[in-house]
């Protein structure tokens, strides 16, 4: 989302998101403050080394809190969360991600974020800016007959 | 249900509906044109949500008048005449800048929010059940609509500059939003609406503090006072219209008149 602040994006998220039914919450939180590594990135460079620190996060305060980690198990798929670590900072926080949820096969990519940079809508949000798509009918593109209608009536025609 | 009382809640429903039909057809113009991408999306979602609040009120009216759903809306909104329209005026001023916009719907749904939170207990069964359905989405354009309007009157000198003439422009148009029409007294002693006196205080304490701590200065009220300056006053009747309309309507209603037996 492009926005002034926290706030609006989760405002202007609502619709351009969420038309769909079964959306229950948003997070919205600040680009500069996601710290993302992909699995080549990690694998051609140790965590922590030059160029692989915390260029582009803006975001440290130095103190021990909450990340969120999230990441993606294939190229194609989605970000994920995950869990939550204590860390002092971005770097701390993936290599403990790292130990505690790679699994068997290492993810493609990973976010980790501190917790505090997230504005989540509330449960009370529910009712106003979800529960409305639940009454209206989502349409697919496809569901719009239009152009098949009007190539029916081009070709029965002759393009008149 | 007498016939005086029937007469009184078909003209009020259409009052409700024609308002929300003419502000989401005056939203929908922003469609491409909005300040950004994302916002461009909202308000065009704004403007579906408001079009589709119309249709409630549009087959309420379709119940009390005995007519089919899906066609009576239709003849409703593209093949009636100017003259009966009633919504007010507000809605049908043209869009000017983002802030005019913005701080119409901001006032507007102020007073939606406040209108439907009273409705919901209307003795009138379908019009409750229709205002608590609609007041849920009108809470999200509340929040929506006051988020910008902070910000703009918050932000630079010139967004400042723009929503104070905006605000200057509007704010004589409202006092129709709460002007009674004839029969307005049935449906208050039927204990189907609340006294239009109620909800106007009740939306001014909302909307005059928000607006000074927007730092805007409101315009001084619609009274004697205003007469004595010369200000301009729209009519408070539903029944009069501004030349907007009929530009409005010409291109709302022009494709199904272009063939009105069509089938779509």
């Amino acid at each position: 989302m492009h926005a002034s602040d926290p706030e609006m994006a989760l405002l202007n998220a609502r619709d351009v998101f969420v038309r769909r039914p079964e959306c229950t919450s948003l997070w919205v939180v600040l680009a500069d403050a996601i710290f993302s590594k992909t699995a080549q990135e990690l694998e051609e460079q140790e965590l922590g080394d030059k160029g692989l620190g915390d260029e582009g996060v803006k975001e440290e305060s130095g103190e021990v809190e909450n990340y969120y980690i999230f990441y993606k198990p294939k190229p194609t798929g989605t970000q994920t969360l995950v869990g939550e670590v204590p860390a002092a900072a971005p770097v701390e926080a993936l290599r403990l991600a790292l130990e505690r949820f790679s699994g068997d096969k290492p993810p493609s990519a990973w976010w980790v974020l501190p917790a505090r940079r997230v504005l989540v809508s509330s449960p009370d949000d529910i009712e106003s800016m979800f529960a409305p798509a639940q009454d209206k009918k989502f349409r697919l593109s496809t569901d719009f007959h239009t152009l098949t209608e009007m190539r029916r009536v081009k070709s029965e025609f002759g393009g008149q | 249900m007498n016939s005086s009382l029937r007469h009184a809640l078909s003209q009020h429903l259409l009052a409700l509906a024609d308002d929300e039909l003419i502000l989401g057809h005056r939203d929908s113009q922003w469609c491409g044109m909005a300040p950004l991408l994302e916002e461009d999306i909202a308000f065009a979602n704004l403007a579906l949500d408001e079009i589709g609040h119309a249709l409630v009120w549009y087959t309420l009216l379709a119940d009390l008048a005995g007519e089919d759903h899906y066609i009576y809306p239709d003849r409703l909104v593209y093949f009636r005449q100017i003259a009966d329209f009633r919504n007010v005026q507000l809605v049908e001023l043209p869009n000017g800048d983002w802030a005019f916009s913005m701080l119409r719907q901001y006032l507007f749904d102020t007073y939606e929010t406040v209108y439907l939170a009273a409705a919901v207990g209307s003795a009138h069964q379908p019009l409750a059940e229709a205002a608590a359905k609609i007041r849920l989405e009108e809470i999200y354009h509340y929040r929506h609509t006051s988020a910008w309007v902070r910000r703009l009157g918050l932000g630079s000198v010139e967004s400042q500059r723009r929503l104070q003439a905006a605000l200057d422009k509007i704010w004589p148009y409202t006092g129709q939003l709460f002007a009674l029409s004839p029969g307005d007294e049935f449906l208050v002693s039927a204990g189907y609406l609340p006294p239009s006196t109620i909800l106007s205080s009740t939306w001014k304490d909302q909307v005059v503090p928000f607006l000074l701590d927007c730092g805007l200065q409101v315009p001084v009220e619609s009274g004697d006072e205003d007469t004595q300056t010369g200000r301009f006053h729209p009519p408070l009747s539903r029944e009069r219209h501004t030349p907007h309309l009929k530009v409005l309507l010409r291109e709302l209603q022009s494709v199904p008149r272009l063939e009105p037996q069509a089938v779509w």
